[in-house]
């Protein structure tokens, strides 16, 4: 794609989001989340593939339809309450309150409307899919911490819930790391969604944690255009630095002590607890130990194994990357070692 | 292997007097072709045996050919068919199949575990060594648009390969609309799961494809589709080609997945893209070479395996859209 369109694109997408999360006019919420949708589409059919084609197929209509259930939710709590604003929506009305949530649950992905997800994910390439699993997750999850207040708390626990399950269970014997990435995906909006209704900010704690774990994800596999496992086990021949930065971002993804990753879901097992909502706490624990298997599954066949390579030597020659990677080395510092820092965010508020 | 070809075409045997039919070739189990009512003549044979005729016929486009002693019932039996019975126990059946895939989901991709799976360098996807292997695979000719080409596929020698056999005949139907003809393919039917869900292959592990035929010097053209969901699946194949050389000698044909290129609606376009292993749907094997007559291709077996010296991605980037560098 030519530089000048590409730059009007990703600035429409920005703005798009931008607009979306500095609103709290209803109409204005939902303009920005169809300028987002509909600038990221030849984003997703950049290269002219018929998978591209399907995965921006089924992108779009996925997303079209929660807008317009999201326009149908906006209309009619502006005809029951009169305003337009977001924080003042009417709990007890059921009609928006739960419209809402799907309508929401059904842009972000999560269960049961997550089948779109590995799909779009797998069909586009690898920096176009992270785009499509960190950058539009911002808005929706913008629009849901404004309005957390007047979410149902139960309807959003079980989407929460069935989303770690589905995660965890879907992501199991995938071979194709964009799938992995994106059932991954499914399973920590299930933990962000969980701790909404009672604490925001570990919402945002969580989604931070999960976009620097997942862009620094995306950026490694496409350093070296890894998109299935075997090719991943066949990385230590030729970088084993990023062997080892996969190792440790995955353990950070999976949750794993001491690493960053580990915090959030501490967290949120300690203020689910603190709710009384001990069985909730215990499920998605347990689930996240799905997640954990498939991540160790792919880090033993990377990292901590030598799969047979089809070469005969020990070191490929090494060459200037072509790519670039951006902050690659602050972003791992920051998403693997900053558990340590933990304490700090009793200062916050 | 001419003269078995005359004795069935000259024969014409039909589906109304089966009893005949197996008192001639009782022993040869020769499969016949149904002409005029595979799908207009409801078999009456056992439900479960019913259910699984219904299934092979209901996806037929041309001709099949089925075993004399599947679907023949002497006039004095006649079997109860029981709908409740066969509803419920197709329902069973694909309840099984769900447990099963549940339970192999556990295990890992395919049913096995991952590092098997990994490991994985060649892989036998179909081979013919019994009539249970023919019943994945659907033969068509183009007497589905009025040509009078003719296909068949039945097991070769020994129950060690499958035979597709025929004549392919370049005249056009006389209905005013077509003015080429002459076609005839054998095309894998698409794997299905429990309630008949759609599945596919996943070779990303393997980058050629491998053939074990014996043909008679045609040039034959392999298609690959791929699974989607939105796009019209009928419309977009890859394709390559496959030279058989005539002869007693099995010949090995080995396609790099790379080679094959990609069309839409019939037609070449110039975006190429590259075949992409993760969903493989069905392979077909077209025969289409305007040369009127008959053909044989014998096949032993189909595999898939990964050659380590081939590293080509894709053949084909000589499109002004993927390379606009090599046209400026």
């Amino acid at each position: 794609m030519k530089l000048p369109i590409l730059t009007i694109i990703m600035t429409t997408i920005f703005t798009g989001t931008m607009l979306t999360m500095i609103s709290s006019h209803w109409l204005l919420i939902w303009i920005g989340l169809e300028i987002n949708m509909l600038s990221i589409i030849p984003i997703l059919t950049k290269n002219q593939k018929p998978r591209s084609t399907e995965a921006a197929t089924k992108y779009f209509l996925t997303q079209a339809t929660a807008s317009m259930l999201l326009m149908f939710t906006i209309v009619f709590n502006a005809m029951h309450s009169g305003q337009w604003t977001t924080t003042n929506i009417d709990p007890n009305n059921m009609i928006v309150s739960l419209t809402m949530i799907i309508a929401l649950t059904m842009k972000l992905g999560m269960t049961p409307f997550h089948f779109w997800v590995p799909e779009v994910t797998q069909g586009v390439s690898l920096m176009t899919g992270m785009l499509l699993l960190t950058w539009q997750k911002l808005a929706p999850i913008s629009i849901m911490m404004q309005m957390f207040t007047s979410i149902n708390p139960i309807i959003l626990l079980l989407i929460a819930l069935m989303s770690v399950l589905v995660g965890g269970w879907g992501g199991l014997n995938q071979t194709q790391l964009r799938k992995i990435l994106a059932y991954s995906s499914i399973a920590h909006m299930g933990w962000m969604m969980a701790i909404l209704t009672f604490c925001p900010s570990l919402t945002m704690l969580n989604l931070l944690i999960y976009l620097m774990l997942t862009i620094i994800m995306f950026t490694m596999l496409n350093m070296n255009t890894n998109m299935t496992t075997l090719t991943l086990s066949n990385l230590w021949n030729k970088s084993p630095t990023i062997t080892m930065m996969i190792l440790i971002s995955l353990l950070s993804l999976g949750g794993l002590p001491p690493l960053t990753g580990f915090l959030p879901k501490w967290i949120i097992i300690q203020e689910l607890t603190k709710n009384n909502n001990i069985a909730m706490a215990t499920v998605m624990a347990i689930m996240a130990l799905l997640n954990l298997y498939f991540y160790m599954r792919l880090i033993y066949s990377t990292s901590l194994t030598l799969f047979p390579t089809p070469n005969n030597i020990k070191m490929k020659w090494q060459f200037q990357p072509k790519k670039r990677s951006l902050f690659l080395s602050p972003l791992i510092i920051l998403s693997t070692l900053t558990l340590p820092l933990s304490p700090v965010l009793s200062t916050l508020n | 292997m001419a003269l078995i070809h005359k004795l069935l075409n000259g024969t014409c045997i039909l589906r109304k007097c089966p009893k005949q039919s197996t008192a001639l070739h009782p022993f040869l189990s020769i499969h016949f072709a149904d002409y005029c009512s595979s799908s207009l003549q409801k078999p009456e044979a056992a439900p479960g045996k019913a259910f699984s005729q219904r299934k092979t016929e209901g996806g037929l486009q041309g001709h099949h050919q089925k075993e004399g002693a599947l679907d023949i019932t002497s006039p004095e039996e006649t079997p109860e068919i029981s709908f409740d019975k066969a509803i419920r126990d197709e329902m069973k059946d694909h309840f099984r199949r769900l447990k099963d895939e549940i339970v192999n989901h556990w295990i890992g991709p395919e049913g096995r575990p991952l590092h098997e799976v990994l490991l994985e360098k060649a892989k036998v996807v179909w081979q013919f060594r019994g009539k249970e292997d023919l019943d994945k695979w659907m033969v068509t000719s183009d007497k589905t648009i009025g040509g009078r080409s003719e296909v068949f596929l039945k097991m070769g020698k020994n129950n060690q390969s499958a035979l597709l056999y025929g004549t392919l005949s370049t005249e056009a139907p006389q209905d005013g609309d077509s003015s080429r003809s002459g076609y005839c393919a054998m095309i894998s039917r698409i794997p299905r799961g429990a309630f008949e869900r759609r599945m596919s292959y996943d070779w990303s592990n393997f980058n050629t494809l491998y053939l074990r035929v014996r043909g008679d010097g045609r040039p034959w053209m392999v298609n690959i589709r791929e699974d989607t969901d939105l796009i019209q699946r009928k419309n977009q194949m890859y394709s390559y080609f496959m030279f058989t050389r005539g002869g007693p000698y099995w010949q090995e044909i080995k396609i790099p997945f790379s080679k094959f290129f990609f069309s839409n609606q019939g037609r070449i376009r110039d975006v190429q893209s590259q075949l992409l292993l993760d969903k493989i749907s069905s392979i077909g094997f077209t025969l289409a070479d305007k040369v009127d007559g008959p053909f044989f291709l014998e096949i032993d077996f189909i595999g898939v395996f990964s050659d380590p010296a081939h590293i080509e991605e894709f053949a084909y980037e000589n499109s002004p859209e993927i390379s606009p560098r090599l046209f400026n």
